[in-house]
């Protein structure tokens, strides 16, 4: 299977949420889509489950053609951000109502129901409602029903962000366990960068409805598109210099070091990260963010230099990126 | 120290409600009325076996039930169906909303006024209508068989709204995503509506269901201006009954075991109808409507 999405569009009264999208997802491949909120990444989502009625371009599942096919008819398994689980009902009953909605005989039911309780390690937990469950366990419900689906297509409407962070980290070899691995094309929504780069093989940024750049995470770190990606992936955050005869010079704080000669600054605050330290400095370019090893020491003058191969250059006006 | 902050409420619901409620259950074990000089004699059962033995006051029972039965029941479906149509998305839906409540904001007395004066006969439009598809003058407000419906049809028209109101609000906390995902699946309105709306509803349902049973059980003023109980006390009500004992005929003893009857009984309504309201949409939730988060 293979999800391909043709110059892809909706217009809600005046204004576009999603414009000229195009992207390819192949088997067993997972794209994550991120950007700020509102950027239309949730809206995309909806577009390809059929949730919302697509304005322009179109949808394919190999080549079959659903840009106006109904939702049921589309076979993609949705994991809701709130996990939709009906409140007024049991583990077993929720994975259940989707089954006997699609006819699936009662005899059938049961067992698929029971194979996949022991998928997700919820055996004990069939005949509890959702309300008893944990964060996690609610999840594992959500995904369960998805898997349930047998879907051509997998849609993850940001699965994690209800969860704490720690769970969230414990849970992606779950999620890989479960849905990464069965071979089908997968869109994972995210606006946490990092899950987007532990998870997905590729990443797509959107911005105010269109997609600037889809590429793998390292690409994405090391090539971006455009300003607006170099300054969205990547924590602690790119420095820009001050712009100079139309162009913004960006630099990664992890390039930066200190040398005898170079930019004198002037250290502002200083954050420990266990494993590395990040220090604010003050420079005669701006604000300037260098990350190292804790097992630095911090000289009395300050200099800092990178190389210059290390540097991004974008267009000041436009943002994109300059050879 | 918190229960303290209780007092000035519970003392309002002392004064207005349990004190009057003990003193009707005292009352009704006693005579007074003009024969007794207005002073009250303990009479031992004997209300209670005169009302046993009224034939009026069974009549009047019927009546209140059917009145109440039917036009609660109509209501339900009709507030259901309005409050679906208010929680669609469509142009105008606003302005409906607001209008919709009209009837319910305007005084009983006053659109009762105004339907004795549309049901009227010869000079009403209703009269005027049944003349023209056909039917001839039917005389709503004359003919026992038809008064009790135009009554029905006026608290219909009034108290709707309200019940509609109470299942709006419950609507609104029912989350898309929930529809979205058996949408998903291949779940139609059908299913939707039996599978999510139904079950997640039942508390405001039941909410608006007892409100209503309640309030159409003491039915007084739409019937006082309406009909006046009339015709040959066809459309009378037992709150009606009630109060012509006391302030016509001032038998205050025989008024107040009608009343303690009245109370018993639409407890008791209460009761059958949630438990009945429970049986007709199963759900195994014990934290009833919370939605999970």
């Amino acid at each position: 299977m293979t999800l391909q999405i043709q110059n892809l569009g909706r217009r809600v009264g005046q204004q576009w949420i999603v414009r000229q999208l195009n992207l390819q997802v192949d088997d067993g491949e997972c794209v994550a889509l991120v950007g700020p909120s509102g950027c239309g990444k949730s809206s995309t989502l909806r577009l390809i489950a059929g949730l919302d009625a697509v304005s322009e371009g179109e949808i394919f599942f190999d080549q079959t053609k659903v840009t106006h096919a109904m939702a049921a008819q589309r076979a993609v398994g949705m994991v809701f951000q709130s996990y939709a689980l009906l409140p007024h009902l049991s583990v077993t009953a929720n994975l259940e109502l989707g089954l006997r909605v699609r006819g699936v005989r009662p005899s059938d039911r049961q067992q698929r129901i029971q194979a996949m309780l022991d998928l997700v390690q919820l055996q004990d937990r069939a005949d509890v409602l959702p309300a008893q469950l944990s964060g996690g366990q609610r999840q594992r419900v959500a995904l369960a029903r998805a898997l349930l689906r047998d879907p051509e297509v997998y849609l993850l409407d940001e699965p994690m962000s209800n969860l704490d962070a720690q769970l969230r980290e414990e849970l992606r070899p779950e999620l890989r366990r479960l849905v990464l691995n069965r071979q089908k094309p997968v869109i994972h929504v995210t606006h946490d960068q990092h899950e987007a780069m532990a998870i997905a093989d590729r990443i797509a940024v959107l911005h105010s409805g269109r997609i600037q750049q889809v590429a793998t995470p390292a690409e994405l770190y090391h090539h971006p598109e455009t300003l607006f990606i170099a300054k969205f992936i990547g924590r602690p955050q790119i420095n820009c210099l001050r712009p100079s005869n139309g162009v913004v010079c960006a630099v990664r704080p992890e390039s930066l070091t200190f040398a005898s000669e170079g930019i004198p600054c002037k250290l502002i605050s200083r954050e420990w990260l266990g494993s590395s330290q990040l220090l604010y400095l003050d420079s005669p370019q701006g604000p300037l963010r260098l990350s190292c090893s804790t097992a630095v020491d911090i000289p009395e003058t300050i200099h800092v230099s990178w190389k210059a191969s290390d540097e991004h250059h974008f267009d000041a006006a436009s943002g994109i990126r300059l050879p | 120290m918190i229960a303290l902050l209780l007092v000035p409420a519970l003392l309002l619901l002392v004064v207005v409600f349990v004190g009057p409620l003990f003193r009707y259950a005292w009352l009704s074990f006693h005579a007074d009325s003009v024969i007794t000089g207005l002073i009250a004699i303990s009479n031992g059962g004997a209300n209670w076996l005169r009302l046993v033995q009224d034939q009026r006051y069974w009549q009047d029972l019927f009546q209140t039930l059917r009145f109440a039965g039917v036009s609660v029941g109509l209501e339900l479906v009709l507030a259901l169906l309005i409050a679906l149509l208010l929680d669609q998305r469509w142009r105008g839906r606003d302005v409906v909303r607001t209008l919709a409540l009209i009837p319910w904001a305007l005084p009983t007395t006053v659109m009762a006024l105004g339907w004795r004066w549309i049901f009227n006969t010869p000079y009403g439009p209703v009269d005027h209508l049944t003349k023209i598809i056909g039917l001839g003058s039917l005389n709503i407000l004359g003919d026992p068989s038809l008064t009790w419906m135009a009554t029905v049809w006026a608290d219909v028209w009034k108290t709707t709204p309200f019940a509609a109101l109470i299942l709006l609000a419950g609507l609104q906390t029912i989350p898309g995503d929930l529809y979205e995902a058996l949408r998903l699946e291949g779940g139609n309105a059908l299913i939707c509506l039996r599978r999510i709306t139904l079950p997640l509803l039942r508390p405001y349902i039941l909410l608006a269901l007892l409100f209503r049973l309640a309030q159409a059980f003491g039915v007084f003023d739409l019937i006082q201006v309406l009909t006046g109980g009339g015709p040959a006390s066809s459309t009378e009500s037992i709150a009606l009954y009630a109060y012509w004992n006391a302030l016509r005929f001032l038998d205050f003893g025989y008024s107040a075991t009608i009343i303690m009857a009245s109370f018993i009984l639409i407890s008791l309504i209460c009761v059958i109808a949630w438990i009945a309201l429970q049986l007709i949409i199963p759900t195994h939730s014990k934290s009833r409507g919370a939605v999970s988060s």
